[in-house]
């Protein structure tokens, strides 16, 4: 007779809070950030296209210690998914192979890495002196 | 195997044991086993089945990390036993588990039939893009070629990714990593052209787009196969399928 009965294990409810998952969950919860960021933008546009006083209250909700506090975590997390999601490129695309050999992971990510942040500078710089 | 009489050192493995003739369900057992500082954790297993409990189910075949047979939790991470070394964790205990995501059929032994399936599914053979006769010579591969899928040839289907992964665990029916390594070591070869066959294990239900992108079966990989990013860039070939499924001359089979 046979003594089959496979026992199953069901996967833990918080996985995702655990190493070596955690890091996971952080890199995915950021993006929330990235959105945050893009709400604060969207009301921005929104109060302009209503007019001064609008706007007016827009920027001097800008300058609040609140919001200033807020842009610092936003700036952060936002930072993090960047670097993150970069991290995560060279998996989501074919091996790149030069002169017949694979070209390291990490190499392709800090490229890409350097060149993204010498664009965002660049266009830093290119607002400031419109700006002026 | 290292004479574990001559051994001076002990240390203690708690291995969850499952017997589905008696037990009800999974329980540790506790063991204290000499051992020396060549010795894996495989041959921990060897020591306790050969002296303290003939009873100890588990699968083991190479000794070095070639057959794929012998992964196992420990500790918690998935790893083959073959390649894990008692000295490494010490003081102990270490707490040695079958696979996570898996059924367990006995011991550290768990169901591989739903694996094999998966395996089955994705046609791992070339399919050659040009049939040529034995005359008309051999099929011939770059450097280059080689190396764009050479990585995905070298699993050995032991199945540490999967237990790696919480979206197969939520999901048993996921394709997979592995399945999709070594999807990717066909669909990646110059000389094949069975992609179409294979083009509804990536994009179906349970195909590529379950993946979110955790990356730990990468990590845990004990042959570097990299199956995350197998998985990965097929998000983007199921995409650009999606779109340009319409030009293609051949049907998807």
């Amino acid at each position: 007779m046979s003594e089959k009965r496979p026992f199953t294990r069901p996967i833990a409810s918080d996985w995702w809070a655990h190493p070596p998952y955690r890091a996971y969950t952080v890199r995915e919860l950021s993006g929330v950030a990235v959105a945050v960021y893009g709400a604060v933008l969207f009301v921005g546009l929104v109060s302009l296209w209503r007019g001064p006083d609008s706007y007016g209250a827009f920027l001097r909700f800008l300058k609040s210690p609140v919001s200033i506090l807020l842009n610092l975590v936003l700036l952060a997390a936002v930072l993090y998914h960047v670097v993150t999601w970069f991290q995560i490129l060279p998996k989501t695309m074919p091996k790149l192979i030069v002169d017949g050999k694979q070209v390291p992971q990490a190499r392709i990510t800090t490229l890409v890495l350097r060149a993204v942040g010498f664009g965002a500078v660049c266009l830093v710089l290119l607002t400031i002196g419109f700006a002026r | 195997m290292p004479d574990a009489a001559l051994a001076e050192k002990t240390i203690e493995l708690k291995i969850l044991r499952y017997r589905p003739a008696s037990d009800a369900e999974p329980a540790f057992g506790s063991f204290t086993v000499p051992y020396t500082d060549d010795m894996s954790v495989l041959q921990g297993l060897q020591t306790i089945k050969d002296t303290l409990d003939g009873t100890l189910s588990f699968r083991w075949s190479c000794r070095m990390a070639v057959c794929g047979s012998c992964g196992m939790m420990i500790n918690g991470t998935p790893r083959l036993a073959c390649n894990t070394f008692l000295r490494n964790l010490l003081p102990g205990p270490v707490t040695i588990e079958p696979l996570n995501n898996f059924p367990i059929e006995r011991d550290l032994v768990v169901s591989v039939g739903d694996f094999v399936k998966k395996i089955e599914s994705i046609y791992p053979y070339i399919i050659p893009r040009e049939p040529k006769t034995i005359e008309e010579g051999p099929y011939l591969q770059t450097p280059a070629q080689l190396a764009a899928y050479e990585s995905f040839s070298d699993c050995i289907n032991c199945m540490l990714c999967y237990a790696a992964c919480p979206q197969f665990g939520e999901n048993p029916d996921f394709i997979g990593p592995g399945a999709m390594a070594l999807l990717q070591r066909y669909n990646g070869d110059s000389r094949d052209g069975g992609r179409l066959k294979r083009i509804d294990a990536i994009s179906g239900d349970n195909g590529v787009w379950s993946c979110t992108a955790v990356g730990i079966c990468s990590d845990v990989c004990p042959k570097n196969v990299d199956p995350a990013n197998a998985v990965n860039q097929n998000k983007t070939n199921s995409a650009f399928d999606f779109f340009l499924r319409f030009l293609r001359k051949e049907d998807a089979q």
